[in-house]
């Protein structure tokens, strides 16, 4: 059963197509990772599923009500952990924790204290005093330390240290782990890959790709750096490879996912003496899949 | 009453009738309201300090002038004196409206307090509600409480139950007081109610405005503009005899005629805007989006222009709106009072009373002309004090926004950063002085039909400059040595406000009257231009801004 299900959504400001026909659908139980650059429509589709804006036209369905009637009601099921967090400077991280989690209907005492613990947050101090970081703890454990049906995340690691992410995806798989749904959004391709059984993937309002990992494998290429002891003329030939850059020893290229293990061992054939590999930022990979499209 | 204009009636084409017929799970405990409950607490939480100040600032104030009346007006013999001064006068009317009862010591009373009082709500309200309904919303804050059960209508309900409930408190301290100064209990009871219904229309009032503007600054010059226009379209009105105060909250409230031969029936006008307004400000809300308003942001330029090449240019650009706002609100001001001083020989003409105390000669009709200015004049400048700590004081929410980091990331120092508010403050108060008395000047020169008194009265607004020019360097000295206390600028302008509306009436001590600048400067143009205070002020001022410049150069930047 589908959780959120949006159809055809269109949302303007002023002149500005924010969302564009947008579809969506994440089912029952799914972490469903929301990418897209900066712009491409993200926050305003959690604002939708929030309440906060009245779509122009199209059907929005989350929890079996409407997202914008039932705003509300719907919200007991939910939590909500915002990009930007802004909290009330006199109150302490603690009693913000408390205010938001009240409003919702209470929280689950005993994961106040765990994530409080796991976040390394100090609740005693006041809210204008936190960093960019320490703000953000304070939204996710209110968010985390209650239990929800839904979670609905907007890139909601910026700001956290290495350290902290690792905890929030933990934290995540254990919601998930309990039959939670959680819409997390992200500008991080690396992100969302770790903790997503399926992605969509927003551009200019509208969802340009949706389904789950190995689906959109064909999306995802690896940068491949490599020090070969014969030059590495032929790697060029190979299916799946692309954008080969060939310096004396040094040879720069991106291959498709789903060709790496053949590239692999044909560079292994070439004698390899150092290789470093890297999946491609969100953005390069807009740039070469969606670029010309999208500008079109 | 609630503002439960259905979102669903005013928007047919919305997502909602597709799934009309879904089942929806019956759960009839979360409505638009749902959370107020909550709401109200975090208010209170909030507040817990920032409320009580203004009880006590404003309830003091108000007690303490209601018990001063008594002593003073000990005989039936001064009463009348107080009743027949006061029926001559225009600033009087102008000021405090037509109270009834003047006649009797509760009437003196509701007619001392009523400007302090009926402003004071007003503005309490109007601050109160703005900054929790636009501003937490502006802050992005009200969106992780719209996350939680919160309904829609949520915000403005409690941004309601709390105005109502400052107006209230407020109002009881006044009839409390009125009451302790013995004076007649349904006098007493009428006055504390048409105070109270007063705030309760400009709550209201102030929950449209936050739903009009998209900034909470925007929102706070709406409703204040309201209430501007309530306070002069009332004055005038009384100052004219005529029907304009019924065109005013501020007359419905005082035509109760408290002390006179009460009345609750205009109460029931100020009830009905109330209904009429909150259900405006309920169906806005519904009709908007989260963040929005009816006043929408436009785009601007896409480069800097030349002015935006120095801190001056920046700081300049920043507050353009905030000046423009004021020197639009203090012209209309001055033109106002200016085109109604000019009918003051025809209202004592015509009143046989007024010109048997005035006298009927033209030299005592000068005297009241010049009384009038002296008293427009501290006014206006007074009010202009508002314009120079709110611009002084953008200095620290530019600090706590972290924007005065980014900007002292460059090479930008402290001396200039600091120096850069003070000039632009500075050039702003000067030439917004130069408007209010030019405004004055030409409602006055319109009015009369005469312009040779352009100069002089331009001249005598100026005089009174170096008031709002200590109070807004005193603001840039705590500033720099005790940034975390610069709300006690505000409390200089609330005393300075006080020195100036009531000193007489609650007779401080020369000690706590010689803090404001203005007791020490000449009454212009009563008294002649005294040039030793004109400049030992300004020696004042340059002394507190050095002071904040001495202090910012040494302290620690507060962030966040």
């Amino acid at each position: 059963m589908a959780v959120i299900e949006l159809r055809d959504i269109v949302k303007t400001f002023g002149a500005t197509h924010a969302l564009d026909h947008l579809d969506l659908v994440v089912e029952e139980g799914e972490v469903h990772g929301f990418l897209g650059p900066n712009g491409a429509g993200k926050s305003t589709t959690i604002r939708v599923l929030l309440g906060l804006l009245r779509t122009d036209s199209g059907s929005a369905l989350m929890l079996g009500g409407d997202p914008w009637h039932d705003a509300a009601r719907l919200h007991r099921r939910l939590a909500y952990v915002p990009g930007d967090v802004s909290l009330w400077p006199g109150l302490t991280g603690g009693e913000v924790i408390d205010v938001l989690a009240r409003m919702r209907g209470g929280l689950d005492e005993s994961r106040r204290a765990d994530m409080v613990e796991r976040f390394e947050l100090d609740p005693s101090k006041k809210s204008r005093t936190y960093s960019k970081g320490n703000r953000q703890k304070v939204a996710l454990v209110a968010a985390l330390a209650s239990r929800a049906d839904l979670y609905l995340l907007d890139e909601p690691t910026s700001g956290l240290d290495p350290l902290m992410e690792a905890e929030f995806q933990k934290a995540v798989l254990e919601l998930k782990g309990e039959g939670a749904t959680v819409l997390l959004s992200s500008h991080i391709l690396a992100e969302a890959e770790a903790l997503s059984d399926r992605i969509s993937i927003i551009r200019a309002g509208r969802v340009v790709q949706s389904g789950t990992l190995s689906e959109l494998r064909h999306l995802t290429r690896t940068t491949v750096i490599a020090e070969t002891d014969r030059p590495a003329t032929a790697i060029a030939a190979l299916p799946g490879v692309h954008e080969v850059e060939l310096r004396g020893e040094r040879v720069t290229f991106d291959v498709d996912s789903d060709h790496l293990e053949g590239t692999v061992s044909a560079l292994a054939a070439l004698g390899v003496r150092s290789l470093a590999a890297h999946p491609p930022t969100l953005e390069e990979l807009f740039l070469r899949q969606y670029g010309d499209e999208v500008r079109a | 009453m609630s503002p439960r204009a259905s979102a669903a009636a005013a928007d047919p084409t919305s997502t909602r009738s597709r799934h009309a017929k879904r089942p929806s799970p019956a759960d009839p405990s979360t409505s638009a309201l749902t959370g107020v409950g909550h709401l109200l607490r975090l208010i209170l939480r909030l507040d817990r300090v920032r409320l009580p100040l203004w009880l006590v600032g404003l309830g003091g104030t108000i007690v303490a002038s209601a018990l001063a009346v008594p002593p003073l007006y000990d005989t039936p013999e001064k009463v009348a004196g107080y009743s027949r001064a006061v029926g001559a006068s225009p600033v009087n009317y102008l000021m405090s409206g037509r109270q009834a009862g003047l006649d009797t010591l509760g009437g003196i009373v509701a007619n001392e307090i009523s400007q302090v009082a009926q402003l004071g709500i007003c503005l309490m309200v109007m601050f109160l509600v703005v900054r929790h309904t636009r501003a937490e919303e502006e802050s992005g804050r009200a969106e992780l409480v719209r996350s939680t059960v919160v309904g829609r209508h949520a915000a403005t309900l409690a941004g309601l139950v709390y105005g109502v409930a400052a107006a209230l408190l407020l109002a009881t301290i006044t009839t409390l007081s009125m009451l302790a100064a013995g004076l007649a209990v349904n006098g007493s009871v009428t006055y504390g109610a048409g105070l109270a219904l007063l705030g309760v229309v400009y709550t209201a009032v102030t929950l449209v405005a936050v739903q009009v503007s998209t900034s909470a600054r925007g929102a706070l010059g709406l409703a204040g503009a309201a209430v501007a226009v309530g306070y002069l379209v009332r004055g005038v009105g009384a100052m004219e005899d005529n029907a304009l105060v019924w065109a005013s909250p501020f007359g419905w409230s005082q035509r109760m005629d408290a002390f006179g031969h009460e009345r609750w029936w205009p109460a029931v006008l100020l009830l009905a805007a109330t209904a009429l307004l909150l259900g405006l400000a309920g169906w806005l809300t519904a009709s908007r989006d989260f963040g929005g308003g009816l006043l929408d942001t436009r785009p601007g330029h896409e480069r800097a222009g030349r002015l935006l090449h120095t801190p001056f240019g920046l700081v300049a650009r920043v507050q353009r709106g905030l000046v423009i706002g004021w020197a639009i609100g203090l012209v209309l001001l001055g033109l106002l009072y200016g085109a109604v001083i000019p009918t003051i020989p025809d209202l004592i003409a015509s009143n046989p009373d007024m010109a048997d105390i005035v006298g009927g000669s033209a030299d005592a009709e000068d005297a009241l002309v010049d009384a009038f200015l002296a008293y427009i004049f501290v006014f206006m400048a007074v009010i202009s004090c508002g314009f120079v700590v709110t611009s002084v004081l953008r200095l620290r929410t530019e600090e706590e926004t972290g924007r005065a980091e980014t900007v002292l990331a460059t090479p930008v120092s402290r001396t200039t950063w600091l120096a850069a508010t003070a000039v632009v403050t500075t050039l702003a108060i000067t030439t917004l002085t130069v408007l209010m008395g030019l405004g004055l000047a030409v409602g006055y020169a319109v009015g009369a039909g005469e312009w040779d008194q352009v100069l002089p009265q331009v001249a005598g607004q100026m005089s009174y400059l170096p008031g709002a020019l200590v109070l807004g360097a005193f603001a840039l000295a705590l500033h720099g040595l005790l940034p975390r206390a610069t709300g006690l600028a505000w409390a200089a302008v609330a005393l300075v406000a006080l020195q100036v509306m009531l000193g007489q009436l609650l007779d401080l001590p020369d000690a706590v009257q010689a803090l404001s600048p203005y007791w020490h400067l000449a009454a212009v143009p009563v008294d002649d231009f005294d040039v030793v205070p004109f400049v030992l002020l300004l020696v004042v001022a340059a002394a507190l801004g050095a002071a904040g410049l001495w202090g910012y150069r040494r302290r620690d930047a507060v962030s966040g």
